[in-house]
């Protein structure tokens, strides 16, 4: 085996393990109570979109997966938390455990099946379009991710994870990107870090308007407005 | 360079409102600003009624005959909504909230801005960024009244379309996938044209339904569409007609434009999806229609029975379907706008959102009661107005198609909205009029109180005027230009 | 042939020796990160001696399988160290006579014997502490299951020998995504299955809450010090499995010379007592879960292991 080969078996081997632990932390985001441990495995999982980031630009010599690494850092690891923080930091510290419509173990169970599900439709097209070691687990496992998320903004009625939810979805659909969309134009990648961080200034600020009119960020509770 | 200016004065205009000069600047700047982006929109539409394409910055920012439709629909909603909200936000929030106001035009000019980006954008990220921007900045515009039930709607919309953005992105991503590793291809609407050919097709069929279900959900589609009627019932009236009348239609466009890439038996398949998705939004929304208790959220359901409409008539196929389609677009935005600012002169006339508390509306104020007449008749699709136009246009087009089960439901649910609004418009607006206050203990409605004389505010008639001069006119007359802008649109969706 | 012999019998000197030990450093360690001194590490020797010489009382109203119980706890551990590696990394003599299913399979028996024990003398704590670990093991069965499959697929074989080689040739596959997220999977069922915080808590005194403990309630004498050192031997085997053969081979006798597999014996004890290390951390940052919460946390042991299994699959 050539030291090139061997190189590139380390990194798909590395990058598949990111994938891995990428998808442990979407199913931690279903299946942990405490809300601050849910904030901390969200940072855990941008942390592995940048990794990721990172393998994927050493192997293709990309300057720009760099630069989305350290977007995703900047962003996701200090600005986001921090944001959040201010914004609902009572939230996310005085109220530890979060209610779930369905209980946890079968969230989970339903996050396997998602995860298979992600599976089932990203096969075909790693076969039709000819995909490589890094395609082979970005996209998928981002499929997984961001279904798994908008299963979690659906179970969970608080306002805080359900923006994690958000988040993870995010996430997953970029790390998918990083790997299959690597060479959009630079300005549409500075786009969506702003973009991202507007989201949770703008649901994070709507969460506090809510507290301060309501009392409480139960989103779920709600009920105001639905059909008779 | 007309796109670019556009964007540039909506910034301005954004940026000026903020500025604490006089109670009347904030609302004349943005007056100014969307009549000067109006007029620059009419050129660019005109530009590209005879087809072709206006390039501001090459892959970046161009206008072709489609786009520029949508983009004079914004700028026409635009405008109006900015007159509107000159007597509308000045009367209910008080002429003493000063930052308030400002704040509120400020963020309608930031929403606007969105807005036209949409259609000028041609870079699909940056459309998709454009689409997520018009709902993060509209989201204190819809919670703006900061009641609970505004902040529950400004919740739901935001939380919802958010999911719907993130699930379009992966969409997006996997045709840029599809365009090969070469970081030179154009991702543009154009470019992904031209590349279509090559693209696997189960690639762009996963991606499309990606793109439906995520924009889907933002444009109201059944059963994506929960948070619909609660935001555009919440928001200030000009707002939801911005929301109702355009922004779900620039969203439906985003979607429509994928349609060209389709050929032969997948374009078959494809229309199915539109069609199903039509007709279960246009069926769930007209039924819900007829249970409306307030008249903002029965005007909301009419759009996703509109939104419904219009996918039923993209999924027929064929040029007359498509130009269907289009007169559709235009005769649902300008009229929606219409009924949502005569909605909210009848918010402003009552100080009621119910529909079982208001009676003989016309001899309360004769304009809101006539307008909102006119609005009900107009959208429910009476003959005169241009709603009606369309709709028999589409159905036209599907009979010749010969596919009489989709026209024979669809002319069922436009019925039985007809009916539902009608219902629910004639009994508010004639009668005796007094308007019947809820008792909040006991949750039904008790005293009444004769209500006085109201007269709207000068700037919210200029609206409304403005607003019903094309909806009556376009159910009689198509001016030549507008006629070649819908040709020119409706022929790009198919395939060249 | 007579070398390997001798080695396997070296094994289970080494798993009956030193599994007390191995005990004695978890407890104190604890103690030392609650800042107290704690036991001396020699204390479960210490305690297993004065056992084994105090008068063993036995409840008339209990059956055979009461008296039987404890041998066959003791036994099983060292039927298991017959099997897998805790000293060499090619196999011994006796190794043939099954894989890791059927080591899995044996130390089922030894709880399953506790089990039915525990009930037979009618003690009420008894039932409770059976019915519980019951509960626990057959939320746990499904991860082994998972684990073991997605093992042999990976590594394309049961037989600890050849699983164990496969993590470190090439040394890139000891980081393939389903041996570590399996890796994981499993940390958490060793945990389940030796009773540790989370999970249960093994210093807890009070038999209401207690899940392991409140079996062997009833035995004294030489009963309760074989079952005690049966448990240590248990927990000693579930370590050398998981380091050994799910890690990495790392410290193993590689050759066949005397000195070379006595030279193992401390490396697996400095293995044993890093695991050691991070059970402490463990146990010592997470609180009790309350009984119906067991499930949550074996619900993320079995999504783990899935996870590595998916990926597994389709990353080959």
């Amino acid at each position: 085996m050539s030291e090139s080969e061997m190189v590139f078996s380390f990194l798909t081997k590395l990058n598949a393990l990111t994938g891995g632990l990428f998808l442990l932390c979407a199913f931690g985001l279903v299946g942990i109570r405490q809300m601050l441990t849910c904030l901390r495995i969200y940072v855990f999982q941008a942390l592995l979109l940048a990794v990721s980031a990172v393998i994927l630009g050493y192997y293709h010599a990309s300057i720009h997966l760099f630069v989305v690494a350290a977007l995703t850092i900047v962003t996701k690891v200090f600005i986001i938390p921090w944001v959040l923080r201010q914004a609902v930091g009572y939230e996310s510290y005085a109220k530890r455990e979060i209610s779930q419509v369905l209980n946890i173990p079968t969230s989970l169970l339903i996050s396997i099946a998602i995860t298979i599900f992600a599976y089932y439709i990203a096969g075909p097209l790693l076969a039709a379009n000819g995909a490589g070691a890094f395609e082979k687990v970005n996209l998928p496992i981002g499929m997984a991710s961001l279904l798994i998320g908008a299963y979690t903004v659906t179970v969970r009625g608080e306002a805080v994870p359900q923006l994690l939810g958000i988040l993870a979805m995010e996430n997953g659909a970029f790390f998918a990107g990083i790997s299959i969309a690597s060479n959009l134009p630079l300005i549409a990648e500075l786009a969506a870090a702003f973009y991202v961080l507007i989201t949770v200034l703008v649901i994070g600020l709507l969460a506090m308007r809510i507290h301060t009119v309501i009392a409480k960020t139960a989103v779920g509770e709600m009920m105001a407005l639905r059909e008779e | 360079m007309e796109l670019l200016y556009i964007l540039i004065i909506s910034l301005l205009a954004a940026a000026l409102s903020l500025l604490p000069v006089g109670k009347r600047f904030a609302p004349g700047v943005t007056i100014l600003g969307s009549l000067a982006v109006f007029l620059l929109s009419l050129r660019t539409a005109l530009a590209t009624a005879a087809g072709g394409e206006i390039t501001a910055i090459a892959d970046y920012l161009a206008c072709d005959s489609f786009s520029a439709l949508i983009l004079l629909l914004v700028a026409f909603v635009g405008l109006t909504a900015a007159i509107f909200s000159w007597g509308y936000i000045a009367t209910t929030v008080g002429e003493t909230d000063d930052r308030k106001i400002r704040r509120y035009y400020s963020r309608f000019n930031l929403f606007l801005l969105s807005m036209l980006a949409v259609p000028i954008f041609s870079q699909l990220a940056l459309v998709w960024i454009a689409v997520e921007m018009t709902t993060l900045l509209s989201v204190f515009l819809v919670s703006f009244e900061s009641t609970p039930q505004a902040l529950e709607a400004a919740w739901k919309y935001a939380v919802l379309t958010c999911m719907g953005a993130s699930l379009a992105l992966i969409g997006i991503l996997l045709l840029r996938w599809g365009m090969g590793p070469s970081p030179n291809v154009a991702f543009t609407w154009a470019g992904l044209l031209a590349a279509s050919p090559q693209m696997p097709p189960a690639l762009l069929y996963t991606a499309f339904l990606f793109i439906l279900i995520g924009f889907g959900t933002k444009a109201g589609l059944v059963p994506m569409h929960t948070w619909l009627p609660d935001a555009h019932s919440q928001a200030p009236s000009p707002i939801c007609a911005i929301l109702s009348g355009i922004e779900t239609t620039a969203v439906l466009y985003c979607i429509m434009r994928l349609l060209p890439m389709f050929q032969g038996g997948a374009a078959a398949d494809i229309g199915k999806w539109f069609i199903i998705f039509g007709l279960i939004s246009a069926g769930v929304a007209s039924f819900l229609l007829i249970q409306a208790k307030d008249y903002k959220r029965l005007f909301a359901f009419s759009t996703v029975e509109h939104m419904g409409i219009i996918m039923v008539a993209a999924g027929l196929g064929g040029y007359a379907a498509h130009f269907g389609a289009m007169m559709q677009i235009v005769s649902h935005t300008v009229t929606k706008s219409l009924c949502f600012f005569a909605a909210g002169a009848t918010l402003m006339a009552t100080g009621t959102r119910n529909i079982g508390a208001i009676r003989g509306l016309i001899r309360i104020s004769p304009l809101a009661g006539t307008f909102l007449m006119v609005g009900g008749l107009g959208i429910a699709g009476a003959p005169p107005f241009a709603v009606f136009l369309s709709e028999f246009s589409i159905l036209k087009a599907g009979i010749m198609n010969g596919q009489y089960l989709v026209i024979g439901l669809l002319a069922f649910f436009i019925a039985v909205a007809f009916f539902g609004i009608m219902l629910q418009i004639n009994r508010m607006v004639f009668g005796r009029p007094e308007i019947i206050l809820m008792d909040e203990s006991a949750l039904q409605f008790a005293r009444s109180t004769a209500p006085k004389h109201y007269i709207l505010p000068l700037a919210c008639i200029i609206a409304l005027l403005a607003t019903v001069i094309p909806v009556i006119l376009f159910g009689v007359y198509l001016p030549e230009q507008l006629y070649q802008l819908l040709h020119q649109a409706a022929a790009s969706l198919g395939r060249v | 042939m007579i070398n390997k012999i001798i080695f396997n019998l070296i094994q289970v000197i080494v798993v009956m020796a030193f599994a007390p030990l191995i005990k004695g450093i978890l407890a104190r360690l604890k103690e030392n990160v609650q800042s107290k001194r704690g036991p001396s590490i020699f204390q479960p020797y210490r305690d297993i001696w004065k056992l084994f010489h105090k008068d063993e009382v036995i409840s008339e109203h209990s059956s055979w399988i009461f008296r039987l119980t404890p041998f066959v706890v003791f036994i099983t551990p060292i039927f298991v160290a017959l099997l897998i590696p805790v000293l060499t990394d090619y196999p011994l003599f006796f190794a043939f006579m099954g894989d890791m299913l059927g080591g899995g399979f044996i130390l089922a028996l030894g709880g399953f014997f506790a089990t039915l024990a525990a009930i037979d003398t009618g003690n009420p704590y008894g039932p409770m502490g059976s019915s519980r670990t019951r509960m626990v093991g057959f939320l746990a069965e499904p991860v082994f299951m998972i684990v073991f499959f997605t093992v042999s697929f990976i590594a394309g074989s049961t037989i600890p020998y050849i699983v164990q080689k496969y993590w470190v040739t090439p040394l890139a596959n000891f980081f393939e995504p389903a041996h570590i997220l399996m890796l994981l999977a499993f940390l958490m069922l060793v945990i389940a299955e030796t009773g540790r915080i989370p999970v249960d808590n093994p210093s807890g005194h009070f038999e209401l809450a207690m899940i392991d403990e409140s079996k062997g309630l009833e035995y004294s004498g030489r009963g309760a010090a074989l079952m005690k050192w049966g448990g240590s031997m248990k927990f000693f085997v579930l370590c050398c499995i998981f380091l050994n053969v799910l890690v990495a081979p790392w410290g193993l006798a590689h050759g066949t010379e005397l000195w070379q597999v006595l030279l193992a014996v401390p490396l697996i004890l400095i293995k044993i007592s890093i695991f050691v290390l991070v059970l402490v951390a463990i146990e010592s940052s997470l609180a009790k879960l309350r009984l119906f919460r067991i499930t949550e946390f074996l619900g993320a042991a079995f999504v783990t292991s899935v996870a590595a299994m998916i990926i597994g699959l389709f990353f080959m």
